[in-house]
């Protein structure tokens, strides 16, 4: 348990909300830098050693693991007392509007279950409104950003092998771990793929394939078995419980409290923040004070902590503070291959995720403006011969009974392939969350409401990612098994995906951003946020590689700060 | 066969619940019938479910199980007709199917509670059919005129207008027996899945057979092989 019982001689210099992918960087880099960090976080302690499943089998648990409002992704995921509701803690979505929210409440928050992929943004993805006219362009180049992904790899530990496509960046030499395997589907989606003039090519995830020696932390190179959303013991799939949070706890200038749920940042008369008030797990309310407040709630509960704060919220001036809230575009497309049918069995866990991974491509037929829709999606491709649990996929290829099901059972078992569609979206006026003027949570504080729109350039996205998954199975001499719907009924609802990012964006002036490259907020200067709420735009590159990038960075920029006794 | 903790906590369960068990004798309203197919009303489940934060390390089924003894019966029967012992594996009712499908019915969650009146309503529905034809209920009808039973539901698009509904519980029923079958130890030996096993050093990917099968594949399909 990481957890250590609170010392009135502990007097932090930085108090850290959220413990997530942000939180743990922030606290990593903080507590290295010698800086005396408090981190606060809302769920409950979590031992992922101590509390693994990794290796139970899906008819050891209730209804084959299968998914339940109680656990969504099954039994075994490590999500605790969370999920698309938490207790006492409810949200509201305005008329209209679709959105759902994915909240954990435990130590090391998401990152314990997350799916993993990695991908690093491009050069195009910091710059899309020079580019399209649309959006905004983030207050740096990466150029900027390209070290600290590097460092960040590194430390994460991600696997992959550069590719040089065109805004796919690589990672320096002796960066990466060396990619897995390939499956026989992902062997046979990449031939289709090539075929059509498609890449497909190795994917990035921060899943170990070799050991990563630490004297405080050693992590071990993926034992080939186990979904890394049941969390990873051995510490081979990252999460900041097995990695960022002991490490900082090794240094001795951490200090973590567990059940911890912030409401407030406090301010002085000279409007900078003192501190924050939470609520401990008795209910009652409590004061952190620090010379720095850096934020890492996630990119709802860190606009929802400041909208809180002040009248008319806190660290916006901008007005930005809610807005911009940005999801992935999602959808999913399924195909039954017969060429798979009955084919030879062997162990096609690997490293649990996807080894192959088809980036975006049509950079240039865009640029000539042959396409209907701006921006990028990638898919993450899938099939195998998976765990059976509370379904066995046969794509409905099924029939009958008896010893001919038995048969069907044996032929049709891992013949299916998936593209699942990941798609940027573009920041709207129609996508935010805001103060529920009615609705109050627990601890009496105003709830978020949240408005969702999708335009026509996600929707249009959506109906080319299809389009082409269609094409692919097609050339498989497969038959599609997902329904063919509209792309407006096709794309999965806001927050599904869940990749909220943007409601307190960075950008180049106060006018129009809540903070500056580094994450410091423009109102209020001991204030930094280095959560998914800074992210100008959403490339469709998923972000928690890019959030733990950034968050060093700007951790770094603010450590450099208090050196020089600039705050 | 194997009976695993968790089934064995079913069983006890249900022991002490028939209490619980509603049938068809409920006093709710009945849809009208459409050949031999009544709507069973069931009074809504109260238990709790495992909450948000379960023991995964040692799990179980906090519900009670729901289902009498005779349409356990049936289930168990249904199951070794649906998939029944060969050469590869056990059947479904040696294996305990029947217990999961209580479980499952029975778990107070929306999918689950949608399913239950479907398969209470379908294994009355076994019965009716086989009075109708046979005079008896199907656990006393004999192998060949329960298979006639099955016959006229299981088999896409030959389903007859009066056999839409009951056609609709058999394919849920052997869509939960089929997750049910191959997730345990003795599915996942015949239909060949092989992970959940650590191993050391660099997954090693594919075996040579196939890649020889994939390759041919590939070669019919006119595509690149690797």
């Amino acid at each position: 348990m990481l957890q250590q019982a609170p010392s009135a001689a502990f007097e932090p210099d930085v108090v850290v909300v959220g413990s997530g992918a942000g939180g743990g960087m922030a606290a990593y880099v903080l507590t290295r830098a010698g800086i005396k960090t408090l981190v606060l976080e809302a769920g409950r302690d979590y031992d992922p050693v101590a509390e693994n499943s990794m290796l139970k089998w899906n008819h050891e648990a209730p209804l084959r693991a299968g998914s339940t409002p109680d656990k969504h992704f099954g039994y075994y995921d490590a999500t605790a007392n969370g999920g698309w509701t938490v207790p006492g803690e409810p949200y509201t979505v305005a008329e209209g509007s679709k959105f759902r929210w994915w909240r954990s409440r435990m130590l090391g928050g998401r990152t314990n279950h997350w799916g993993r992929h990695s991908p690093r943004f491009g050069p195009y993805d910091f710059k899309p409104y020079s580019r399209d006219g649309l959006g905004m362009d983030w207050p740096m180049s990466y150029d900027e950003v390209a070290p600290w992904y590097d460092r960040t790899e590194k430390l994460v530990g991600v696997i992959g092998a550069n590719n040089g496509l065109e805004n796919h960046p690589g990672s320096s030499p002796g960066v990466l771990l060396p990619a897995p395997k390939p499956r026989i589907t992902e062997l046979m989606i990449k031939a289709a793929a090539n075929d059509l003039g498609i890449p497909c090519i190795p994917s990035h995830y921060a899943v170990l394939s070799r050991d990563i020696d630490d004297p405080h932390v050693p992590r071990q190179a993926c034992f080939n078995a186990s979904p890394c959303g049941r969390g990873c013991a051995i510490g081979a799939a990252f999460q900041t419980t097995t990695s960022l949070l002991p490490m900082a706890k090794a240094t001795g200038n951490l200090r973590i409290v567990t059940n911890a749920t912030v409401t407030r940042v406090l301010t002085g008369a000279d409007g900078k923040a003192t501190g924050v008030e939470y609520f401990d797990k008795a209910g009652k309310a409590q004061v952190a004070r620090a010379r720095v407040v850096v934020m890492a709630a996630s990119a709802c509960d860190t606009a929802k902590i400041l909208l809180n704060s002040k009248q008319g919220g806190l660290a916006n001036s901008s007005g930005q503070v809610g807005k911009n809230l940005l999801d992935t575009t999602g959808t999913n497309v399924r195909g039954h291959i017969p060429a798979l049918e009955s084919r030879p069995r062997y162990n096609e866990d690997g490293l649990d995720v996807a080894h192959l991974y088809i980036p975006w491509w049509l950079y240039k037929e865009q640029s000539a403006g042959k396409l209907d829709f701006p921006r990028g999606y990638h898919y993450e491709i899938g099939g195998r011969f998976g765990a059976p649990g509370a379904s066995l996929p046969l794509g409905g290829m099924e029939d009958g009974y008896g010893a001919s099901l038995k048969e069907d059972a044996r032929r049709y078992y891992g013949a299916q392939l998936s593209y699942t569609v990941r798609g940027e979206m573009i920041p709207n006026a129609g996508s935010f969350c805001e103060l529920d003027p009615d609705v109050k949570d627990k601890y009496g504080m105003p709830v978020l409401r949240f408005h969702w729109k999708w335009t026509e350039h996600e929707i249009r996205q959506i109906a080319h990612g299809i389009k082409t998954a269609r094409e692919m199975i097609a050339r498989l001499g497969g038959t599609v098994l997902t329904p063919d719907r509209p792309p407006e009924e096709a794309i999965e609802d806001g927050g599904v995906i869940i990749h909220e990012l943007g409601t307190t964006r960075m950008g180049d002036k106060a006018s129009n951003s809540v903070t500056d490259t580094f994450g410091k907020a423009w109102d209020v200067g001991n204030l930094v946020i280095v959560d998914g709420s800074v992210f100008t735009s959403n490339a469709h590159k998923n972000p928690t590689l890019t959030i733990m990038a950034l968050a060093m960075r700007s951790t770094a920029h603010l450590v450099e700060r208090m050196k020089k006794g600039e705050i | 066969m194997s009976i695993s903790r968790r089934v064995t906590l079913g069983w006890i369960a249900a022991a002490s619940s028939t209490t619980a068990l509603l049938g068809c004798d409920s006093q709710a309203p009945k849809s009208p019938k459409v050949g031999r197919w009544e709507d069973v009303a069931l009074e809504p489940l109260t238990a709790p479910g495992y909450g948000q934060d379960p023991n995964l390390v040692d799990p179980m089924v906090p519900w009670p199980l729901t289902l009498n003894p005779s349409q356990r019966e049936t289930l168990r029967i249904a199951a070794d007709l649906m998939l029944p012992a060969d050469a590869h594996s056990p059947s479904a009712g040696t294996l305990h199917l029947d217990a999961f499908i209580d479980e499952w019915i029975s778990a107070p969650y929306p999918v689950m509670q949608a399913d239950r009146p479907l398969i209470v309503s379908g294994l009355a529905w076994l019965d009716a059919e086989s009075d109708h034809r046979f005079g008896k209920n199907f656990a006393q009808a004999s192998d060949a005129q329960r298979r006639e039973v099955f016959d006229s539901v299981a088999f896409k698009d030959k389903v007859k207008p009066d056999f839409v509904r009951p056609a609709e519980f058999f394919v849920r029923l052997r869509a939960l027996m089929l997750g049910g079958f191959y997730s345990l130890p003795e599915g996942m030996k015949d239909i060949g899945y092989m992970g959940n096993t650590p191993s050391t050093g660099e997954y090693p990917g594919p075996t040579p057979e196939a890649l020889a099968h994939l390759n041919a594949a590939l070669v019919k399909l006119n595509l690149k092989p690797v």
